[in-house]
């Protein structure tokens, strides 16, 4: 049971991205932070202890919530509009 | 306040803390004074490289000025040999990883100047040979194929520049030696038959203390304020201070294990031990000048832009990974030249008892210098000849 | 060539565009949103059709100013675009300043006359154990993707903090249909009423402490527990938050009995403000220290003119301080701005700025001078908060670096004294956050361990990029 809820709003048109491969589906105007909240992902990443991160601040300071998208490294989540077909993968530290 | 002691380091960079290790090894009173923080000037900013094949600024004006700057060979050599065996004989890392170093040729007229750069460099006793574009892709998957051919040398690499200089003061300490951060010298004269050095330094209340410190020897270690801790004394010992760029990334699995350098353009490219990459290889930055003309060695040196992308486009051009790796810094060291692009290393003219280093590359040098100046100040014959290096040689050009 | 690029476009950098754009000085605006607002307007996004933006009390001209903006076609917006850096070419002795962007439209160095920057604040961090986990989030992200995003964050949040915005955001959330399990303000209610007694009282200013005022009430006729001179200790969990512990403090925060703790899956951190400044530090501005105004903040003159050339700033990086005075600063900063190309004969003005620049320095005095009362009513007690982190607790959660590891840094190098040296020994600031998230509580550890004001012990340097881009990014730099 995802922890975040979406709250009721007309949204854009549905779309669906990936994360780690799953679907993940959301709309137009989401961001991905959103997007995988909305879908229960709590951690958009790990360590390289292993340890889970997730966003923070939700502006683009804090860089806890980056994740790879269509293979670019280091993109903040909860900046990134989502985009149908958009492949998502979580940060591993090294 | 007054004090005593047998040696006055001035300059807390890699050099100085090295130099301060040996003294206090050899069993000197050793006081080094640095005007800001340790590492916080060029030894903290510079890209570690442990490089021994002749840098491209070298080859850049042709075979003649790399003849002579191989007259330098015998120092680079000489450190090679110290920074293998230094980590161990201080009892920290310093990050030393020797896993040799490449310098590319992406075509047939840079693969000909790498032949007979190697050549000069053999004549020196550097184990430098050549590989094709199969043999260096074998060794080094992470190429672009455009590389035709490298010159390779198995003991270059790098070290670790943010954490040697402080390490190495460390060491110092606990060998006795004096280091005193935040604290500038201001004058230096004979007294008593050696010298008496005057400093200011700011205290945490804010308020600046002056003091004095008495020595038998004085070693100036101070990289860009070499000239002017000279003519603190009417010694001329002319530095250019020359702004460099160096960009840094995010850390990435490691997949670069050698030093990359490029015989047809300015590029140092190597993978820290913490997985980030560092791009550098002489790329100038703009370094502000004072009102008199002389460069501002206070204010921070702004960035050309031409430099940054040129640097960028140079790593990415030979490893083409680099390009979505992101860059989380770039800044500039000022690094110190001296005219004729040798080092300036030895007794400082008309001042008995002073000793200098600097001049390019003082980073790799830094243990060679240091070596061969404990030998001068304990009055020991130098076990390398310094005639090349012999600061008198611009004794003449006195003002 | 731009007369002016605007970076940010909150409230500082809407009034400023609106004001070049009505002067007829060709404006460009860059900001990583992809609507205007900034923070405290933050809209939901154009595809959201049926959501509107909800402006508290006293905030209307927030509307307005929002309209205005997106509906001067003078004015070009560059949405989702990151600023990473101000680089300067020389040319003959003057100076073009290039502003290197990174966006949809690809990476590039904008050549503009001058450079206002408006880059706003972010919430203040404070390292307490556990502060990395899952579930541990800043009180204007949680306000945020409800109001802008329409996401409720976790059914149940603790609150804590010290600062006006948790208690709204925590009435924002129960009106959501959140269950709010606790608010922890750091600060006692007496004090809170008083304060926010006579600041609602001022008119049309600070709406933000007039609706805090209402939001208590709410609150408390919900039955929410409010606790006062309580701080949150740590978040407790494995891999995400479980439970937090929470302490009552004395006034100047330190602790006093024991810790308490309640089970929650989401903890809110609500301390107030830090200016965002890399931008002007990369750019060489001149840096002031001053706590209640959020810590380092750009010095300028009277006319917003930082100490680096054809740079001016305007908000909260001048000082944590609020929308209003925003506003008066980002306007005052284009007047400035226009007034200094007209006298360079860099444009031609069809009016005269001065009876507008007289008018806007007037509106900035009016909205500075409540603001230095707020901010000291509202300052962090900032040894206390450094207390907080053991010397397990990751204080640079990029880097992995603990109070620990710093501290045994500081007894290792007894010489070493200012933050950047402590930076590059222990790494603490080199990860992707650039040291946004630990700053603070390094230059107060070495402060505190060497005796030496926070002033005195210095600030990370900024660097292009100030935010990580790409290296390809920066290939792009040197095209015309």
């Amino acid at each position: 049971m995802p922890k975040s809820t979406r709250m009721p709003t007309v949204r854009g048109v549905p779309v669906t991205i990936s994360f780690e491969g799953t679907p993940v589906e959301c709309c137009i105007g989401e961001t991905v932070a959103v997007a995988l909240l909305a879908a229960g992902h709590d951690e958009f990443g790990t360590t390289r202890d292993g340890d889970p991160r997730q966003l923070l601040c939700n502006m683009g300071t804090c860089f806890d919530c980056a994740v790879t998208v269509n293979g670019a490294p280091l993109v903040r989540a909860c900046l990134m509009p989502v985009a149908d077909g958009m492949d998502v993968q979580p940060t591993r530290g090294v | 306040m007054s004090e005593r002691c047998d040696v006055i380091v001035v300059g807390g960079g890699l050099l100085g803390c090295v130099l301060a290790w040996m003294l206090a090894r050899e069993g000197a009173d050793v006081v080094l004074l640095e005007r800001d923080q340790i590492n916080q000037h060029a030894s903290g900013q510079n890209a570690g490289s442990l490089h021994f094949q002749l840098e491209y600024r070298m080859v850049e004006a042709g075979l003649e000025s790399a003849r002579r700057a191989a007259e330098a060979m015998p120092l680079h050599l000489d450190s090679a040999r110290l920074w293998a065996k230094l980590g161990d004989e201080l009892g920290e890392s310093l990050g030393v990883i020797q896993n040799g170093g490449l310098m590319l040729a992406e075509n047939a007229e840079q693969a000909q100047l790498l032949e007979a750069k190697s050549e000069i460099e053999r004549s020196w006793g550097l184990d430098v040979r050549m590989l094709g574009g199969n043999e260096v892709r074998a060794i080094a998957p992470y190429l672009s194929d455009t590389v035709v051919a490298a010159a390779y040398c198995p003991i270059e690499g790098k070290a670790d520049t943010r954490t040697a200089a402080p390490a190495l003061a460390r060491g110092a300490m606990r060998l006795g030696a004096k280091v005193r951060t935040r604290t500038a010298v201001t004058g230096m004269s004979r007294k008593a038959g050696g010298w008496s050095v005057a400093t200011e330094s700011r205290a945490a209340d804010g308020q600046n203390t002056t003091g004095k410190i008495q020595a038998d020897s004085v070693v100036i270690a101070g990289g860009v304020w070499t000239s002017e801790l000279g003519d603190m004394v009417g010694a001329n010992l002319p530095t250019i201070a020359v702004a460099l760029t160096m960009t840094v990334t995010a850390k990435v699995a490691k997949f670069i294990p050698h030093l990359v350098q490029h015989a047809g353009a300015k590029l140092s490219l190597k993978q820290s031990g913490d997985g980030n990459l560092l791009i550098g290889g002489g790329w100038p930055a703009r370094l502000l000048k004072r009102p008199d003309g002389k460069p501002d060695l206070h204010s921070r040196p702004e960035l050309l832009r031409q430099s940054v992308a040129g640097n960028a486009r140079a790593a990415s051009r030979v490893v083409p990974a680099v390009r979505t790796i992101p860059a989380l810094r770039t800044w500039v060291g000022t690094t110190t030249l001296t005219p004729d692009q040798l080092p300036l290393v030895g007794p400082v003219p008309n001042a008995p008892g002073m000793f200098v280093a600097t001049g390019g590359s003082a980073f790799t040098l830094g243990p060679s210098f240091a070596r061969v100046l404990t030998e001068l100040v304990l009055g020991r014959p130098a076990s390398i000849d310094l005639t090349p290096y012999d600061p008198s040689r611009y004794r003449s050009q006195n003002a | 060539m731009y007369d002016l690029a605007i970076v940010g476009a909150g409230p500082a950098g809407m009034a400023a565009a609106v004001a070049a754009a009505d002067l007829g000085l060709s404006v460009v605006v860059f900001d990583e949103q992809q609507r205007v607002g900034g923070q405290i307007f933050r809209q939901p996004p154009t595809a959201f059709t049926g959501a509107t933006t909800v402006f508290g009390a006293g905030y209307g001209w927030g509307r307005e100013l929002i309209d205005r903006s997106e509906s001067n076609s003078q004015i070009e917006w560059e949405f989702g675009t990151t600023v990473f850096g101000l680089l300067r070419d020389r040319v003959d002795g003057a100076i073009c300043t290039r502003v290197a962007v990174t966006g949809p439209l690809g990476s590039k160095a904008v050549a503009a006359r001058r450079v206002i920057i408006a880059t706003g604040a972010y919430d203040m961090p404070v390292a307490i154990p556990g502060w990395t986990l899952p579930g541990v989030i800043m009180a204007g992200a949680v306000q945020s993707l409800l109001k802008s995003q329409k996401l409720l964050s976790a059914p149940r949040l603790v609150l804590a903090g010290s600062h006006p915005l948790l208690i709204v955001v925590a009435d924002q959330l129960r009106k959501a249909g959140a269950d709010i399990a606790e608010v922890a303000f750091a600060r006692g209610l007496p004090t809170m009423r008083e304060s926010l007694g006579s600041l609602g009282a001022v008119p049309g200013h600070l709406g933000l402490f007039a609706e805090t005022g209402v939001a208590i009430a709410r609150l408390l006729a919900a039955g929410v527990k409010v606790s006062t001179k309580t701080i949150v200790t740590a978040a407790v969990g494995d891999r995400e938050v479980e439970a937090v512990e929470l302490a009552k403090v004395d006034s100047r925060w330190n602790k006093v009995g024991d810790t308490r703790r309640i089970q929650t899956s989401a903890l809110v951190l609500g301390y107030g403000f830090q200016p965002s400044t890399e931008l002007a530090r990369q750019a060489g501005c001149e840096m002031v220290w001053d706590s209640p105004k959020g810590g380092w903040v750009v010095a300028h003159d009277a006319l917003m003119r930082t100490s680096a050339p054809q740079v001016y700033v305007a908000g909260e990086p001048t000082g944590v301080a609020g929308a209003e005075q925003s506003r008066a600063e980002g306007k005052l900063a284009s007047l400035a701005v226009a007034a200094d190309l007209s006298a360079d004969g860099a444009v031609g003005l069809s009016v005269s700025t001065d009876g507008a620049l007289r008018g806007a320095r007037g509106e900035l005095r009016h909205a500075a001078r409540f603001s230095t009362v707020v901010q000291r009513l509202f300052e962090p007690q900032r040894e206390a908060l450094t207390e907080l982190a053991t010397p397990e607790t990751l204080v640079c959660r990029c880097e992995l670096v603990t109070k620990g590891q710093i501290c045994d840094t500081l007894e290792q190098n007894p010489e070493m004294s200012r933050a950047s040296a402590v930076k590059l020994e222990c790494r603490s600031g080199m990860g992707p956050c650039q040291g946004r998230y630990c700053e603070s509580s390094v230059a107060a550890l070495v402060a505190a361990k060497r005796m030496r004001s926070v002033a005195d012990v210095g600030y990370f340097s900024a660097h292009l990029p100030i935010k990580p881009v790409p290296v390809d990014a920066l290939t792009m730099l040197d095209e015309d």
